[in-house]
């Protein structure tokens, strides 16, 4: 049974008609990247599946139960966990303060904060420290963690290794690695590599559709057939 | 000429003799403690959440008519200091509640429809709202009698009578003396600082407040219910509006009268925006700002050095124009707060 299944989804800003039929799925335990050039509609999927941007036909369905008309709040406890582009931490809130807010439902926050610091050792060091004066590899990483102590079953991650330096983008890419054993994943993803290296499956989006879509296992980043669907 | 030697004369008795000096400064503590109390509400209201409240000042003088018609019916001028102190706390947390109440009906009805507008759309409805308070407060003053005080149904006691003996006078410690209001004051205005800094920085409610207002959508995606946390910020805000009432109703200065709401809400606006929006520590420091401005024109009128009697409202207003000039963002203002669009 698909875990995450959105079916004919169109969404608009305003009058723009930004996703103009998204069928796609992920099924449990499976790591799925959706890929396309800037401005096609993947950071809209996501939104649109978060009911940040809620569609206007068509539908998203999580463990088969329909998404659409609920609030932000109830999708995440429904066991869906977002780190978005740009990271979009809470500045003015703590290192610690950030992470207490990624578990408001949480009976035992301090086992919560325990699996941050575990897996990124330097945010126990920054516990204190104000996140909007972080680096933005710690940021990532904060953004991260939020995302990994929720008690989420899927994540939605939207370009994780955006603005950092390379050393920092293998550290991301390997907590992501790590993170895929337990969660399922649907990845939002420039580098070709990165995400053919996390992603079991792919799809390509374009004006708003899906126009591609396959194994990850049948293709490289080299290939033509993605070329073509990617370069500008 | 011999005027502006006895000025100077004041000035220097005023610098000179430790105990007027300090008397000045603990009325402007006490000043200080009810600007703290009017701004509070406003200040996580409108400095946190972005709404802009007319109606603030509205849930004010609500708060202060309710509270006196309470003192009056359990008759606490007349109790022994104990007795009154547990009484005027009861009634307090009482007109907390019931304020709290109006603004969680007035959120959850009408304002959480307009977050997505821009904020003119909050500006007429809260006016409106705060004229229909007013209104309707003024009709039910007007056929009940209840002028200055003087309630037709059996209360005829005048308000100022109505300050519990034991709060009347002042007390003397060493060369100080201390008004006995002012000692309330203070100690309200304490109580409502540390509470008010232990809801935002101590409580798990409190952290949800300050995600939420950083960043909606990405509070919401976490699992955190916004909207229920702005209705609880609103819902203690209008409290704190209702609840300072309470303590305005027995200082001569404000006392209780409709156009209570307006008095209270400029200074209020003024507090919140000289602190900076998002600030709770900012609205402390602008009240304790204002507070002693307030203070030491006082002292100024009542030495005769200045005659004018607007000059309490004229300082504060400078304040709020210099700073505006100097620093629009106020003393400790947030990046992002209050800039709408």
């Amino acid at each position: 049974m698909s875990f995450l299944e959105l079916e004919g989804v169109q969404t608009y800003y305003g009058q723009s008609h930004i996703l103009q039929g998204v069928d796609l799925e992920v099924t449990e335990g499976e790591v799925v990247a959706l890929l396309g050039r800037n401005g096609v509609g993947k950071t809209t999927t996501i939104r649109s599946i978060l009911q940040l941007t809620p569609p206007r036909s068509g539908d998203v369905r999580f463990r088969g139960e329909s998404l659409v008309g609920k609030d932000t709040h109830e999708v995440a406890e429904a066991g869906i966990g977002w780190i978005p582009e740009g990271r979009r931490m809470f500045a003015r809130l703590s290192v610690e303060e950030n992470l207490r807010a990624a578990v408001p439902n949480a009976t035992d926050v301090d086992e919560a904060l325990g699996t941050a610091y575990d897996t990124f050792p330097i945010l126990h060091e920054r516990q204190g420290q104000r996140a909007g004066t972080l680096s933005g590899g710690q940021q990532q990483m904060l953004a991260i963690a939020r995302g990994l102590i929720g008690d989420n079953d899927l994540l939605l991650i939207d370009e994780p290794s955006e603005g950092l330096a390379p050393q920092i983008v293998s550290d991301v890419g390997r907590a992501l690695l790590s993170a895929s054993q337990e969660v399922s994943i649907l990845l939002v993803e420039q580098k070709l590599s990165l995400a053919l290296d996390l992603a079991d499956r792919f799809y390509v989006m374009d004006h708003g559709t899906i126009i591609d879509s396959g194994e990850t296992a049948d293709v490289t980043a080299g290939d033509e057939r993605l070329r073509r669907h990617l370069s500008a | 000429m011999i005027e502006h030697l006895l000025i100077l004369g004041d000035l220097l008795d005023l610098f000179t003799s430790p105990g007027r000096l300090i008397a000045v400064l603990i009325e402007g503590l006490a000043k200080a403690s009810l600007y703290v109390m009017i701004a509070s509400g406003l200040t996580l209201i409108f400095g946190l959440m972005d709404v802009i409240n007319f109606a603030h000042g509205a849930f004010t003088m609500y708060g202060a008519y309710m509270a006196g018609g309470l003192i009056l019916a359990v008759g606490a001028a007349e109790m022994g200091f104990a007795m009154v102190v547990v009484v005027f706390l009861l009634v307090m947390l009482t007109i907390f509640l019931v304020l709290a109440l109006i603004g969680t009906v007035m959120e959850v009805s009408l304002v959480r429809r307009l977050y997505e507008y821009p904020p003119i759309f909050q500006i007429l409805l809260t006016f409106g709202i705060a004229i229909t308070l007013e209104e309707f407060m003024r009709m039910f003053v007007e056929f009940q009698g209840i002028n200055n005080g003087q309630y037709r149904f059996g209360w005829e006691t005048p308000r100022l009578e109505t300050v519990p003996t034991a709060l009347r006078g002042a007390t003397d410690i060493g060369l100080i003396r201390f008004e006995n209001i002012h000692v309330l004051e203070i100690l309200l205005g304490v109580v409502t600082v540390v509470a008010i800094w232990a809801f935002l920085n101590r409580t798990r409610y409190g952290l949800f407040v300050r995600a939420g207002v950083e960043d909606e959508e990405m509070a919401a995606a976490l699992g955190i219910n916004v909207k229920q946390t702005f209705t609880v910020v609103f819902a203690i805000g209008s409290g704190i509006a209702g609840a300072a009432g309470v303590i305005l109703m027995w200082d001569p200065l404000w006392s209780v009268s409709v156009p209570l709401a307006l008095a209270v809400l400029l200074p209020a606006f003024v507090i919140v925006i000289v602190g900076g929006l998002g600030s709770f520590k900012g609205t402390v420091v602008a009240s304790l700002l204002v507070g002693m401005i307030d203070a030491f024109g006082t002292w100024a009128f009542q030495t005769g050095a200045i005659t004018f009697t607007g000059i309490d409202d004229l300082m504060i207003f400078g304040i709020l124009v210099v700073m505006l000039i100097l620093q629009p963002r106020g003393l400790f203002g947030v990046e992002g707060q209050g800039d709408h669009g």
